[in-house]
């Protein structure tokens, strides 16, 4: 057998210093976290927002954070499948959907914070490159709610989804800094954005388009990719108004309620706290410990 | 002290670059650890100050075989090797109960020490005080009060003093935004009991809390976030005098320009002090009268026949501009009168 030193000796173990929890699980990036939620020093030391933005398989959480010593706080939160009540019922997850939620936390921030007359952002989606400005409130100017886009571990290419929710929430009047190269219909060459297909893409004009190419093509395949669209008989023209319409409920009203939900009454905090005891062993005590120990003594005593 | 080895490559020699001292430090990194027994006190109090000083700190788990006032060398060792400049050592015994060891180092060695123990009785954790409490990384108010803070020789409570302030002041900063004074700690010391116990040093921390008021000035108001701590001061381990003198000094051409010229007097009204040069007597002006008007001569060919006095008049005004002219701005000295 060949010597080979030995590296990872008892030293090294005893002296070895875990990671982070959640770094040990792959789920956060301490590098990019510490920068997002601490100011840069020569800054003036103010507290940070972050626009956090995750995609599960069916649904985008939208929440904007703010750190405090004691862990992280939700200011507001907005999901995909609070969409359902504006009207999108199908796609909760493509851009269009993410272009939705973005925009839908942004009016519940801004009416939260009594801004959202002030900071009307971009009404009619047009598709170019805008950031909030600075706007007449209550006779002061008023700089805008600013936020940092927080992908997570999600790879931001060109056209990626997490930059749908960061455009809604940007023409939802909340100021993100960004530029335009991450859009969907940014030229690399150019280096120039195309704004008509960017805004295509909030309308869910590329959805619509392969809709007709699949009902062209392979109308078997187009029956099972959008089945839903079919029951609920969306066609694909009819897309674009869907999105607008939804954009204009989000507009009106931020905090709807869910009118399908169920009749039954919701479950207090003590009924859960409840509920959840229903599955947990209660701690024995020092007596009740003994006790046990004692009746199984005399078990085996019996048996024996 | 580690081996100083002279680098071979360009990486290693820009690793001991990095360590070389800065014109202007970066902010310290704080180390907290615990002995070999720490009581859970200890440990969530050190957790607490450990959620005070983020970023710039960081927290070790396991349990070290340490005794800083008896071998400081592996404490020296860890702030070296994670270039950390200040540490607090957390641990628990019965003839030291809850003890805490502040320990500051300078240049890779120890420089100085303080013991604190935690006084049990009083002591609450950050969860304890329910509410909101201070976002991360910001720069807190530091307040002392009590005379022994102030005390003009050196004791205990001035290296707890000169300790805290190190320990809490953060990165240096240019300005500062309303919003981002959040947090304000304030230590308290008393005077020493009647039994002969020292005086116990009070540590509360306070999130401020700016309402609207309807005016321009926000009303302030101050709540308790925790950690509440109260400790009583141990052994204590002094810098050494030379050593100490090292480590105050600063760079030359980075201390404040003196400020000439400008003073505030006890109403708080600011007052500028303006040098002029000497005053040229020949320009001063004097009473206007037609008499002592001067090159009459001069503007001889000007001087209209049937003209009358409002002409004349349009006349000085244009000469005295001229004046100014030739001779450059000058400030003029206000009149006497």
């Amino acid at each position: 057998m060949p010597f080979t030193k030995l590296v990872k000796n008892s030293a090294y173990y005893s002296r070895y210093q875990t990671k982070y929890k959640r770094r040990r699980a792959g789920k956060t990036d301490y590098y990019a976290r510490k920068r997002l939620i601490t100011q840069a020093k020569n800054k003036y030391n103010a507290p940070k927002y972050r626009l956090v933005v995750r995609f599960t398989n069916k649904d985008i959480i939208c929440q904007i954070v703010t750190s405090e010593i004691t862990g992280d706080k939700v200011f507001c939160a907005a999901y995909a499948h609070e969409l359902k009540r504006y009207g999108v019922k199908h796609g909760l997850t493509n851009w269009a959907a993410a272009y939705c939620v973005g925009l839908l936390i942004a009016r519940r921030a801004l009416s939260k914070l009594e801004l959202a007359d002030t900071f009307t952002g971009v009404e009619e989606a047009d598709g170019e490159y805008k950031l909030t400005e600075a706007a007449e409130h209550d006779g002061e100017d008023r700089r805008p709610f600013k936020c940092f886009l927080d992908v997570g571990l999600a790879r931001t290419s060109t056209g990626a989804k997490v930059f749908g929710a960061l455009k809604g929430a940007s023409d939802g009047g909340i100021l993100i800094p960004h530029s335009e190269n991450r859009f969907p219909g940014y030229d690399i060459e150019t280096k120039e954005l195309d704004a008509e297909s960017l805004r295509k893409y909030i309308f869910g004009g590329h959805v619509a388009e392969y809709m007709e190419t699949l009902a062209d093509d392979d109308e078997e395949r187009y029956k099972s990719q959008f089945q839903g669209y079919i029951d609920d008989e969306i066609e694909a023209d009819g897309l674009e108004e869907m999105y607008q319409e939804a954009h204009k409920a989000i507009r009106e009203d931020p905090f709807m309620k869910d009118e399908e939900e169920g009749e039954e009454e919701k479950k207090s905090k003590d009924e859960w706290k409840a509920e959840s005891k229903k599955h947990k062993l209660p701690k024995m005590s020092y007596e009740e410990k003994q006790e046990r120990v004692k009746a199984k003594i005399g078990k085996v005593k019996e048996s024996m | 002290m580690l081996r100083q080895i002279k680098p071979k490559n360009a990486r290693s020699k820009r690793a001991l670059a990095k360590q070389e001292p800065l014109m202007q430090e970066n902010a310290k990194t704080t180390l907290f650890l615990k002995g070999t027994s720490s009581s859970s006190l200890v440990n969530d109090l050190l957790t607490d100050i450990h959620s005070l000083k983020r970023p710039y700190a960081i927290r070790f788990t396991k349990k070290n075989p340490i005794h800083p006032f008896e071998d400081a060398s592996s404490l020296e060792f860890f702030s070296q090797k994670n270039d950390a400049s200040l540490m607090v050592f957390g641990s628990h015994s019965k003839k030291r109960p809850h003890s805490m060891t502040w320990v500051r180092c300078f240049g890779g060695q120890m420089l100085d020490m303080l013991e604190l123990y935690v006084v049990q009785e009083t002591a609450r954790t950050l969860q304890q005080f329910k509410g909101e409490k201070c976002k991360v990384g910001v720069k807190p108010l530091l307040s002392f009060s009590g005379a022994q803070f102030e005390s003009p020789v050196s004791n205990q409570y001035t290296l707890a003093k000169s300790m805290f302030v190190d320990f809490f002041r953060g990165a240096e900063t240019q300005t500062i935004d309303v919003e981002g004074l959040q947090l304000l700690i304030s230590f308290f010391v008393g005077e020493d009991g009647e039994d002969g116990q020292p005086a116990k040093i009070q540590m509360r921390c306070w999130r401020i809390v700016t309402k609207r008021s309807g005016q321009k000035v926000p009303r302030v108001e101050v709540e308790e976030i925790g950690p509440r701590i109260d400790f009583r001061v141990g052994r204590t381990r002094e810098a050494n005098e030379g050593v100490l003198k090292e480590a105050m000094k600063t760079g030359k051409g980075s201390e404040a320009k003196p400020k000439k010229n400008v003073e505030t007097d006890v109403v708080g009204d600011k007052i500028g002090q303006i040098h002029l040069g000497r005053q040229d007597l020949n320009e001063l002006q004097t009473r206007k009268m037609k008499g002592l008007k001067r090159g009459r001569d001069l503007d001889i060919d000007e001087e209209g026949e049937g003209e009358g006095e409002g002409a004349e008049e349009d006349e000085d005004v244009i000469s005295e501009e001229e004046d100014d002219m030739g001779n450059g701005v000058k400030l003029k000295r206000p009149r006497l009168t």
